[in-house]
């Protein structure tokens, strides 16, 4: 949606239908480009995914840094996350990038600064941080978007090593770090805002790592033998940082309520990626953490922001054979439309990344390698994932960033493995994932050490891009170029839990999931392919205080706006 | 026994020594005896407070499964199977990092997760299905089903008929 697009279409609410009586909020369709699809009916062969790197033509040239090249210190091979917001709200998605420190032997070389770039809205991007006024140089790690102080604005949340910042967004295009904001004094990850108690704003949840200081960082020699040869040490071996919740008081005050909420990290475990999301349909936000080397955590939402543990006999804490895996990332969505968000945690090399499917009541089963996902996620190191439906043909794909964490995987063929990897596309195929990378065009021959990933419609044509942060090096922009298996539906509903769209006969649900991927933040809009219908029958919205909002026919390939 | 005195005792051992001997110090050798008596009565102890937590989970997961609460059954098989909740992984990943395996040649051959003490790997991998059946199961056949498969690696893990 082009800046100034969104129009009110008035005719559109005379259609709706709300379960509770009268209409939620307005709506308003923005007029976005794009194809309308085909005469209806299924896609017979859906066309290949394509993907262009554009980030260099783009001006996106400036690398993120995370140590030293040998990387001898855990902290140095974690990466940094990225975040794709709409800051200034002129309809298009601009780009956060989250820096680390380039340290040149024990010495600290440079302190990357974050970086901010504006998308102007003809395909190229300039860089806006000091005008922002977000370029903090603390060693950052991760990002979340949300909108705390409730103003429509979103804010920005940076975890860092070393003390987090909050940034207020003005709404003039610029930001203010909050004094006194929630966050640690350590080696903070996943973070993600997300109205824990229903009391209408935003609490945050932040992972955490490994309790490390920076002298130590610096003065860390490879201890570990790793295939003839010395890496770093890690995770094991090193003492556990715990993860934080943060109660949103309301006026920027923020209190700590970690035990309070039942969310005590008991077990000290590594945390990266978390997210918030319903995951057993009672329309609160649940909890899930991917730990690594240890069971993620399944925090289970009572309704009031009080939770419950219960990862481990959820089944989705371990693997189908009782392991708990290298849990960096994770991705979620409903690839069963059954109304239940399915789970996607990536993982270590040599181990394959797993998928929950969502059994209802809060059952997962393991269902990796019946969806063909274990032979091409067991050799790459895995963080950042996403479902999303790249090729518009009524099912979600599947975007993996790759890289492994030991540069000296490079020095080792028996490894069978490299520190640059290239990343992995998977594509639904009935239900099946398959390996698409092949023929997806030049932008999934990068091969880089890639960690952060967020997903959004960068170019405003409808379909989804991804956005991939690098170790050492300039993010990757993969601009989707695939050729249209069908026409598509957006839609902005912030709070919404779940939107249900029905078209060509086929029910698709989306929900809202919060946080995810690896230390990054996507766009929080629905997105909907639409395969082969011509058009949608029916498009239904639910609110986690129960309320629906049902349009009938809406209109197709474009942005549908709900203000709440 | 007084372990920080231990090397005290070592120490004077070695100093009552009045020739170079072409043996280790008997004294020497009757208190690494008494420490490894002591090492091996921790090690002991270590599987009977395992066991006891094993139990424990077990006598749970039966009471509940009388009161008709299948669900809260199928957590403390969860919990049979994982050797204890997150907090006792957090104590386990502890005694880890403190290079400390208690089955650490089972380890190697695959036999158990580093740090287990009872629960092997393919016992784990039979009762977190159980806790899932259990947790899936319509019909009291089905439970009752899951339920005899429990009591049948719990049996065998403690020793019991």
């Amino acid at each position: 949606m082009r800046r100034g697009a969104g129009l009110v279409v008035a005719g559109l609410l005379a259609l709706c239908e709300s379960a509770h009586g009268g209409a939620h909020g307005g709506a308003s369709e923005g007029t976005r480009g794009g194809s309308q699809g085909g005469a209806g009916g299924e896609i017979d062969a859906p066309p290949a995914l394509r993907f262009t790197d554009v980030a260099a033509t783009s001006g996106l040239t400036r690398p993120t840094w995370c140590g030293r090249p040998e990387k001898p210190h855990i902290l140095e091979s974690g990466g940094t996350g990225l975040a794709l917001v709409d800051y200034d709200r002129d309809g298009d998605l601009d780009l956060y990038l989250v820096n680390g420190w380039r340290l040149e032997g024990t010495e600290v070389a440079e302190r990357g600064a974050n970086l901010l770039y504006r998308n102007r809205g003809d395909g190229g991007f300039e860089e806006v941080t000091a005008a922002a006024g977000v370029g903090d140089d603390g060693w950052g790690t991760g990002v979340a978007v949300g909108d705390p102080d409730g103003d429509g604005w979103p804010d920005l949340f940076v975890s860092n090593f070393g003390p987090d910042v909050l940034y207020r967004n003005r709404g003039d295009g610029s930001f203010e770090a909050v004094a006194g904001g929630p966050g640690i004094d350590g080696w903070s990850t996943g973070a993600v805002f997300f109205d824990a108690d229903a009391d209408g704003d935003e609490d945050l949840y932040l992972g955490a790592y490994i309790d490390c200081t920076l002298e130590q960082v610096l003065q860390a020699e490879p201890e570990l033998a790793w295939e003839g040869m010395m890496v770093m040490k890690g995770p094991f071996g090193l003492e556990g940082l715990a993860n934080r919740f943060f109660e949103n008081l309301g006026g920027g005050r923020w209190v700590e309520a970690t035990a309070a909420a039942g969310l005590a990290d008991v077990g000290l475990f590594y945390t990266f990626g978390v997210a918030a999301l319903d995951l057993d349909g009672d329309l609160d936000l649940d909890l899930y953490a991917a730990n690594d080397s240890n069971p993620n955590y399944l925090y289970r939402n009572d309704g009031s922001g009080r939770f419950r543990e219960e990862g481990l006999w959820s089944g989705a804490a371990l693997d189908t054979a009782g392991n708990a895996q290298a849990g960096m990332g994770l991705a979620a969505g409903d690839l069963d439309d059954d109304g239940l968000p399915e789970l996607f945690v990536t993982n270590f090399y040599r181990d394959a990344s797993t998928l929950y499917q969502n059994l209802g009541d809060l059952v997962f089963e393991d269902v990796t390698v019946r969806l063909g996902l274990r032979e091409p996620t067991f050799m790459p190191l895995s963080w950042g994932a996403a479902l999303a439906d790249l090729d518009h043909d009524g099912d979600l794909d599947l975007f993996v960033a790759n890289g492994h964490i030991y540069p000296q995987a490079d020095l080792v063929e028996a490894a069978g493995t490299s520190f640059r990897q290239a990343n992995l596309l998977l594509r639904n195929d009935g239900g099946r994932f398959l390996d698409a990378g092949g023929e997806a065009g030049p932008g999934l021959a990068v091969v880089e050490s890639s960690h952060g990933l967020a997903v959004g419609d960068v170019d405003g044509d409808g379909d989804l891009d991804l956005a991939v942060s690098n170790v050492d090096a300039p993010p990757t922009l993969l601009r989707n170029d695939t050729e249209r298996a069908g026409s598509w539906l957006a839609v902005d509903a912030p709070g919404a839990l779940r939107v249900t769209l029905t078209s060509g006969g086929r029910r698709q649900l989306r929900h809202r999931v919060l946080g995810a991927s690896f230390l990054s933040a996507g766009d929080p809009r629905f997105h909907f392919g639409l395969g082969g219908a011509a058009g949608a029958e029916r498009l239904e919205l639910l609110w986690p205080d129960g309320r629906r909002l049902a349009l009938v026919a809406p209109p197709i390939a474009r942005m549908l706006v709900f203000h709440p | 026994m007084n372990w920080k005195a231990l090397p005290l005792v070592l120490v004077a051992a070695l100093v009552a020594v009045p020739a170079p001997a072409q043996e280790t110090p008997t004294a020497m050798v009757a208190a690494y005896d008494a420490l490894a008596d002591n090492i091996l009565a921790v090690r002991a102890a270590e599987a009977g407070f395992v066991l006891a937590l094993l139990d424990g989970h077990r006598h749970a997961a039966r009471m509940l499964k009388e009161k008709g609460d299948w669900q809260g059954a199928a957590a403390q098989v969860a919990l049979f199977a994982t050797e204890g909740d997150n907090a006792v992984a957090g104590v386990r990943k502890r005694l880890l990092e403190g290079g400390h395996h208690f089955n650490a040649a089972g380890e190697e051959q695959g036999i158990f997760e580093p740090g287990f003490v009872i629960v092997t790997r393919e016992a784990k991998e039979k009762l977190l299905k159980v806790a899932s059946d259990l947790r899936q199961a319509t019909t009291d056949e089905a439970r009752q089903e899951a339920w005899g498969r429990f009591r049948a690696v719990a049996n065998q893990l403690l020793k019991q008929e």
